[in-house]
């Protein structure tokens, strides 16, 4: 029998024969599933014989934020991804290689796919930073990253991450919408919204987190909605004035004067609706606007990090200059959260993790820059009982090739680009701390063990938080289409507590 | 073969019956379940799940054909599939069972296997005989040419009761003599048919004028004049725009590369539409504009242009292949886009659901897809592809073409000039330098120079390189000689001016099918390009035209130089033998008079869409269409005619058809905001307007916001955030329906948005405009004419002097000059006449003694004021300055100096009465060198009801301010404007409220009203904004 689902081939081999078209047909029958639905189309179809009665027309997705009952009990009712722009060095950070390391400078014996073709080279080049084990599970995390290697107990490190694609665009799209290189296409974040709703009336449920200097590569389309309404797009709260676009009123109208406006609209929205009984699309209009009030508060609120005591900002390195920018957002986001926000994603500007140079000074600098607020955001949430429902995720969206990227001087040297085979690494909400999961080959080029593609990472975070992700369908374009778009997935069940 | 067996039939049909068919319950044991027969149940699921492999293709997996009860029975590699009469015993429901098929996450629900199970225990019954030979593959069953969307279109008889007379529609809706329901108000019905017929508003004149007339026919004669507006074609192209794909750029890939011409599709719309081009002919042309159009002779006909514009519908589909995406996947990925485009959009069916294999739950083949993209394969073959740039037909006439050349041979005339001056500069520079060395070296300096560059010695490459100075290029030559290097480029001006007089070349985006070009086409094996199969013909679905009677479409007309293939698709779409395209298109039609189309999934006619609503009215109007030579504007005139249109809207749904408010579309709400501020440029077609990022990295419309939506830019990657805010679609493909989403954000936008802010700004200009020419004043207005008194200023600020003598201040003058931030005497400091008089918002300068600053404090209304506040000195030099604080009713109430420091200035209890004044003054002492203070107040003004009020000097400091009352009639206007309506009494009553409310509290906070605005128009802003947000404003009932 054919499997096309089948996960025994090699990787290479299976992401040539996947098909970007094959898309999975199956509606939504609210919460219970294809199953049902056929039956119901099946009862459907014996009523048109028995009878002439039209039948019912189907049921529309519902497209709000109320709470929705989830196909399973969840583990986790919220997440936050940090996201690593450009593809972190595992071999220097989370993956250690030791064969590299000792065949440094001779030439590695297979075949490798560059970016840069310029300036490939097929010199091994083995990382320059030291391992050591820690924590009492014993992960090996690379001394550039100290404050992880402080959680690696908290953590699930996930060694064996392919995209099959060596571009950032391909990658990234591929993680947040399940389809390498397409666009749009709705964010996983997206699919939560639409499965889940909202735990909280007053902020928006998905919100984004961007970084001073600018925004990522691929920009606002790594928070799109795609085929799906703007109501499930991430909001962007934005690090500096006005941090969430169009919240604020201008300042003559602050305060009072917009009050009195909105009293005004209510009052004249509700003798228009007075007219038109049955018509709630108008009443949602008129609660919206409230809710609308309702946030220039609470976001305000949610931004303050002064309510938080001195321990907490030191925790998040908001007393050093290099971690401060950074440790805040990621401090907001646990202040999102903690208001009922199901996700959070922090971006970084460009693509830092991008080393196709300066190896040696640029990567310590963004270790630098987010170890410690990503390992206080992890410690945090544990002690306030929060990590047992919050799923945090750290990870780029491809990691660095074995080989050098010659750039002149060895100082100069760097790494190009990897999607065969790269680390992220997951925490909370149901995900099993303390453990490494799957494998690079001995000079960290492809994933050989425990292989994990973006479609495997989508339709775990959906199980985990209580959606089976191949029943969460929305009908777009005359099918109904799922996160991961039909394409091969599953629940990685390994990594689940 | 055995059928259910008779007596288990009957009393299963009993049982259904006496369940009244009601099948929400939950399904009890199977003596009370309904039959389940092969044909109907089985082999849907079987589809759905299992025949891709076992049926599909060729080579069956495991030997295993599903197809055929007596294929299972029969079974494969391991044995029979099913044992009927045994649902234990059968191999296939153990596997499902067991969860080892299907195989992956997807398997069949409990439900489904339940079904199987149930169908095996009854023996595995089949609805009739089956076939004794079956072809390759799943062919169509009976069942599945039996659905509804693929019987003939049949104009129901609509029996007429001469008692009741009405329109076909309406008898086919509420019954033949059941009751209509009532008519909408006729400002409602007017307002109703504008937006609906060109998506812009009445002006208010429209309504009052149509609302006036007296003639039965007043409503044909209102729909006649809406349908010959030149904005009509607007509104009805936007809408065909989402299901074409609409977009002026590529898309694809990260460039999302911007199409320069895609406008000119845009504008062949809108004009089909006002032309009432008959819609089978506009299917042609977009799809085969190019084979209707024939070869060019000479120019380009306009009417040729008009026909290779309308092939822009084929270049709809995102197409990445010009900028950076060229490869076989992006490729095919643009001629799957635009198949799916054309399934959506003329047929109705996910065809595109096809690509990979047979459909799951349609009658759509493989090969039926495959045969769909043969059509389109000799001009979109992806095998000798054209990039978009390379598709692009230039328009540009002979006449054009001779007058660019001869402008060229101007421009080489000039051009050859140059070049010679720029020789002879080069050598005279050259010479110049040269002079500077000595012979022989000058001599073999110049030589060397004067040496082909390949044909140099070393020796002369060595010496050119130690003399750097001669090296004399065009580059550096402005360095020798400056004076020559300007005259070069005054000439190379003069050639670039030439050249600008060449008419522009344009280009129209079209798809052009080369002249005998007839690539095979064939079937993708699991739609991968790299696994071709059999070699498919273009033909029309087969489930589309009548069982036994599928005949594909000639590979190659022979009376075209083109194969042909779209204009006999077009040909075919447009057939009474096709049943879908005409249902499709009326049911788009009504979807945008009523809000929700009869098949409530426009472009799915298949079994995962809706069912149509009313089947029959369907094709009532499918048959009325088409009969009617496809006139769009005719079936319009026929709907809007009916009650059912005509209805009060927003009650329960009468005859089951739903008739709710609609919420306008993005672009409607922004022409119609544009329409309300007067702001509206109504031009008709044209290149589109930009956009840009704004500040906070949304993207707006870049400059001015005039322009219908219809003609703003639309790039993929960028939509602009207030259309889409409001549901305008994000082109990935195409839109086959819009969803209506109601938001926090949108709220957010109309409360906060920086359009919705200055559209109100705007409204409000011309509500005082309009206002001033209401003559005489409408009733309304009376009605507010208790409207209250602006804010006076509380704060003014001057100069003058203390009578010390009185105790009282003896002169206040005001100061003249604003400059922004502080007043003061004139433009310039110091000033020739007051010199260093100067008032801020913290503090200010004071001139000489008769010059003191003074900051003048009006009371509103009997109170008793406590003043605190600090005076200080900054400066380490002069004598400092003197602060006092005089009421006009009881005199000096303090006096306070402060020299390098500060001094508290508190003082209690001051009792005024309206219009007093409370003077701080501050004066120099003896002189005023380096004088500068700061005394910022805080008042604490209790009234005689008990209210506390504080007013901080700082806060409430303020540039000039004039004062201008609240005219009644901008109430009137604004209403006018906004809604095309007079306010009621309540409606008056509530702006007024409001104005109260704002006056109260610029009062108190003079810096509520920004700079240049008066209070009053202020709050006439406000209430602009209020009405453009406002339900009444997003809808129409």
């Amino acid at each position: 029998m054919r499997n096309h689902h089948d996960h025994g081939a090699s990787p290479d081999d299976r992401s040539a024969r996947i098909v970007r078209h094959h898309r999975r047909t199956f509606l939504r029958g609210g919460s219970l599933g294809a199953g049902t639905l056929a039956l119901a189309w099946l009862l459907d179809r014996e009523q048109a014989a028995a009878a002439t009665k039209p039948p019912l027309p189907k049921e529309a997705p519902r497209i709000d934020l109320v709470p929705k009952r989830p196909h399973h009990p969840p583990r986790a009712k919220a997440m936050i991804s940090l996201f690593m722009h450009g593809g972190p060095s595992h071999m220097d950070l989370t993956d250690p290689k030791p064969e590299l390391t000792k065949r440094d400078g001779t030439d590695y014996p297979g075949d490798i796919t560059y970016s840069f073709v310029n300036e490939a080279s097929k010199k091994l080049l083995g990382t320059r930073w030291s391992f050591a084990k820690h924590g009492a599970c014993g992960t090996e995390i690379s001394e550039l990253l100290p404050e992880t290697a402080g959680i690696v107990d908290r953590i699930c490190l996930l060694r064996g991450m392919h995209t099959g694609g060596n571009g950032h665009e391909v990658s990234i799209r591929y993680f947040h919408g399940g389809i390498p290189g397409v666009l749009g296409r709705p964010h996983l974040a997206s699919w939560l919204l639409y499965g889940l709703g909202s735990e909280t009336d007053n902020l928006p449920a998905y919100m984004v987190l961007t970084d001073p200097g600018g925004l990522p590569v691929d920009g606002v389309t790594n928070w799109s909605s795609g085929f799906m309404p703007p109501l499930f797009q991430g909001t962007v709260l934005r690090p500096k004035e006005p941090r969430i676009l169009n919240l604020d009123p201008p300042p003559h109208l602050a305060g009072e004067p917009q009050r009195q406006s909105l009293d005004l609209l209510g009052a004249l929205n509700r003798r228009h609706a007075a007219r038109f009984p049955g018509q709630s699309d108008l009443d949602a209009r008129i609660a919206s606007y409230e809710l609308a009030a309702r946030m220039q508060t609470a976001a305000r609120e949610a931004l303050d990090i002064s309510q938080e005591t001195k321990a907490t900002h030191a925790l998040y390195g908001l007393d050093d200059d290099a971690t401060r920018e950074y440790g805040t957002r990621c401090l907001i986001a646990r202040r999102l959260v903690e208001r009922g926000v199901r996700f959070v994603q922090l971006f970084l500007a460009g693509q830092p993790w991008d080393n196709h140079s300066n190896l040696g000074s640029a990567l310590p600098a963004i270790c630098r820059r987010t170890d410690r607020p990503a390992a206080a955001l992890v410690k945090d949430l544990a002690q306030r009982g929060m990590l047992d429902e919050t799923i945090v995720h750290w990870g780029g969206e491809i990691g660095r090739l074995p080989v050098t990227q010659n750039q002149g001087a060895p100082e100069k040297h760097g790494r190009d680009h990897n999607g065969q085979g790269f680390s992220i690494w997951l925490a909370g909400g149901g995900i099993r701390p303390g453990m490494v999961h799957g494998a690079t080959d001995e000079f960290g080029h492809r994933a050989v063990e425990g292989i994990v593609t973006p479609n495997d990472y989508q339709a775990t975070l959906l199980h985990l938080f209580g959606l089976d992700w191949n029943e969460l369908v929305f009908p777009h374009a005359g099918a109904a289409q799922i996160v991961t778009a039909g394409r091969p997935a599953r629940v990685v069940h390994e990594i689940l507590a | 073969m055995p059928s259910v067996p008779a007596a288990r039939l009957v009393v299963a049909m009993a049982a259904v019956a006496a369940a009244g068919l009601a099948h929400d319950g939950p399904r009890a044991a199977d003596e009370t379940a309904p039959p389940v027969t092969f044909e109907e149940h089985v082999r849907p699921l079987l589809k759905a799940h299992c025949l891709d492999c076992h049926g599909a293709t060729e080579t069956l997996e495991g030997s295993l054909d599903l197809r055929l009860v007596r294929l299972m029975r029969a079974g494969g590699d391991s044995g029979p599939a099913i044992v009927p009469g045994d649902a234990a015993g059968s191999l296939i429901l153990q596997r499902v069972r067991a969860g080892d098929m299907p195989p992956g996450e997807k398997k069949m629900s409990a439900a489904e296997q339940d079904l199987l199970a149930r169908w095996i225990s009854a023996g595995a019954p089949t609805k009739r005989p089956e076939p004794e030979a079956i072809a390759p593959g799943l062919a169509i069953t009976p069942e599945e040419r039996a659905f509804w969307a693929f019987q003939p279109v049949r104009r129901p008889d609509v029996t007429a009761d001469p008692a009741v007379p009405r329109a076909p529609i309406d008898a086919l809706v509420f019954g033949a003599d059941g009751p209509l329901p009532a008519e909408a108000a006729r400002h409602a019905l007017v307002t109703r048919a504008f937006l609906t017929l060109t998506g812009l508003p009445p002006a208010h004149a429209d309504v009052e004028r149509w609302a006036a007339d007296p003639s039965a026919d007043w409503f044909d004669r209102l729909v006649d004049e809406l349908l010959a507006s030149p904005h009509y074609g607007e509104q009805w192209a936007r809408h065909w725009l989402d299901v074409a794909g609409y977009a002026d750029s590529e898309g694809a890939t990260l460039a999302d590369e911007v199409r320069p011409w895609a406008w000119r599709y845009r504008d062949y719309c809108i004009d089909a539409f006002n032309a009432d081009v008959p819609f089978d002919r506009f299917i042609a042309e977009q799809l085969a504009g190019d084979e209707i159009a024939g070869a060019r002779s000479g120019d380009w006909t306009a009417e040729q242009i008009r026909l290779l514009t309308a092939t822009g519908f084929l270049r709809m589909a995102a197409d990445g292949t010009g900028s950076g995406g060229d490869t076989p996947e992006g490729r095919n990925q643009t001629v799957a886009d635009t198949v799916r485009i054309v399934g959506t959009s003329l047929l109705g069916m996910s065809v595109h659901c096809a690509q990979c294999h047979d459909h799951r739950y349609d009658p759509v083949l493989h090969t039926d897809y495959t045969a769909l993209r043969a059509v389109f394969e000799p001009a979109l073959d992806w095998k000798a592809w054209k990039t978009p740039a390379q598709r692009l037909v230039s328009i540009q006439t002979e006449a054009e073409r001779a007058q660019a050349a001869a402008i060229e041979a101007e421009a080489q005339l000039v051009a050859t000039d140059r070049a010679a001056k720029q020789a002879e500069f080069i050598r005279q520079a050259l010479e110049q330098e040269l002079a500077k060395f000595e012979e022989p070296l000058r001599g073999r300096l110049r030589g060397a120079y004067d040496a082909p560059e390949k044909e140099r010695t070393d020796e002369q490459r060595a010496l050119l390189k130690a003399h750097p100075s001669v090296n004399v290029t065009p580059g550096v030559l402005y360095q020798y000689l400056p004076k020559a290097a300007e005259e070069l480029k005054a000439l190379d001006k003069t050639i670039a001016d030439i050249r600008a007089k060449k008419p522009a070349e344009e280009f129209i985006q079209a798809l052009v099918e080369p002249a005998g070009h007839l690539p095979e086409t064939r079937l993708f094996h699991r739609g991968d390009h790299q696994q071709p199969k059999q070699p498919v013909l273009p033909a029309p679905p087969q489930v589309a035209v009548p069982e036994g009677r599928h005949e594909p479409f000639a590979t190659d007309d022979t009376s075209l130089p083109t194969s042909g293939r779209r204009l006999a698709l077009a040909r075919w779409l447009a057939s009474p033998t096709n049943p879908l395209t005409a249902r499709v298109i009326v049911n788009r039609i009504w979807l945008h008079h009523f809000g929700q189309g009869l098949v409530a999934t426009p472009a799915d006619f298949g079994s995962l869409g809706a069912r149509p609503s009313h089947p029959a009215l369907l094709d009532w109007l499918a048959d009325e269409f088409t009969t009617r030579g496809w006139s769009v504007k005719h079936l319009q005139r026929v709907i809007m005619r009916t009650a059912a249109w005509r209805q009060a809207r927003g009650g329960l749904p009468r005859g089951g058809l739903p008739a709710p408010l609609l919420r306008l579309e993005a672009e409607t709400i922004r022409d119609r905001m544009l329409a309300a501020t007067g702001t509206l440029d109504r031009s008709i077609g044209g290149r589109p307007v930009g956009i840009k990022d704004d500040d906070t990295g949304q993207t707006v419309v870049d400059g001015p916001q005039s322009r219908r939506s219809l003609y703003v830019q639309v790039r993929r990657s960028r939509p602009v955030a207030m259309l889409q805010a409001f549901d305008a679609p994000v082109m990935e493909c195409n839109c086959e329906v819009r969803p209506v989403s109601t938001v926090a954000t949108q709220s957010l936008m109309l409360l906060n948005g920086e359009f919705i802010l200055d559209q109100a700004a705007r409204l409000a200009e011309r509500v005082v405009q309009v206002a001033a020419s209401l003559d005489p004043p409408p009733a309304a207005a009376s009605l507010a004419t208790a409207l209250p008194q602006p804010p006076r200023p509380t704060w003014t600020y001057g100069y003058g002097a203390v009578d010390e003598q009185a105790g009282r201040t003896a002169t206040f003058a005001p100061l003249g000059h604003w400059t922004g931030s502080q007043w003061q005497a004139g433009d310039a400091l110091p000033d020739a006449a007051l010199g260093w008089v100067l008032l801020n918002a913290s503090g200010g300068h004071p001139d000489a003694a008769e010059r003191a600053v003074i900051r003048r404090w009006t009371a509103a209304a009997d109170a008793r004021v406590s003043v605190t506040g600090t005076l200080a000195h900054a400066s380490e030099h002069g004598d400092g300055v003197r602060g006092r604080l005089v009421s006009s009713r009881t005199g000096l109430a303090g006096t306070w100096t402060a020299q390098h420091g500060s001094a508290a200035t508190d003082a209690a209890d001051l009792v005024v009465q309206a219009g007093d004044t409370l003077d701080f003054v501050t004066d120099c002492r003896t002189n005023h060198a380096s004088d500068s203070f700061t005394w910022p107040v805080t008042l604490t003004i209790r009234t005689a009801d008990g209210a506390t009020a504080i007013a901080k000097s700082t806060e409430q400091f303020l540039g000039p301010t004039t004062v201008e009352p609240f005219a009644p009639t901008w109430i009137v206007a604004a209403w006018r404007l906004a809604y095309a309506r007079d306010p009621s009494p309540e409606e008056v009553a509530l702006a007024a409220d409001f104005v109260h409310r704002q006056f109260v509290t610029f009062q108190a906070r003079p810096a509520a009203v920004p700079e240049g605005r008066s209070p009053a128009r202020q709050a006439l802003v406000s209430l602009c904004q209020v009405l453009l947000g406002s339900n009444e404003f997003l809808y129409v009932d």
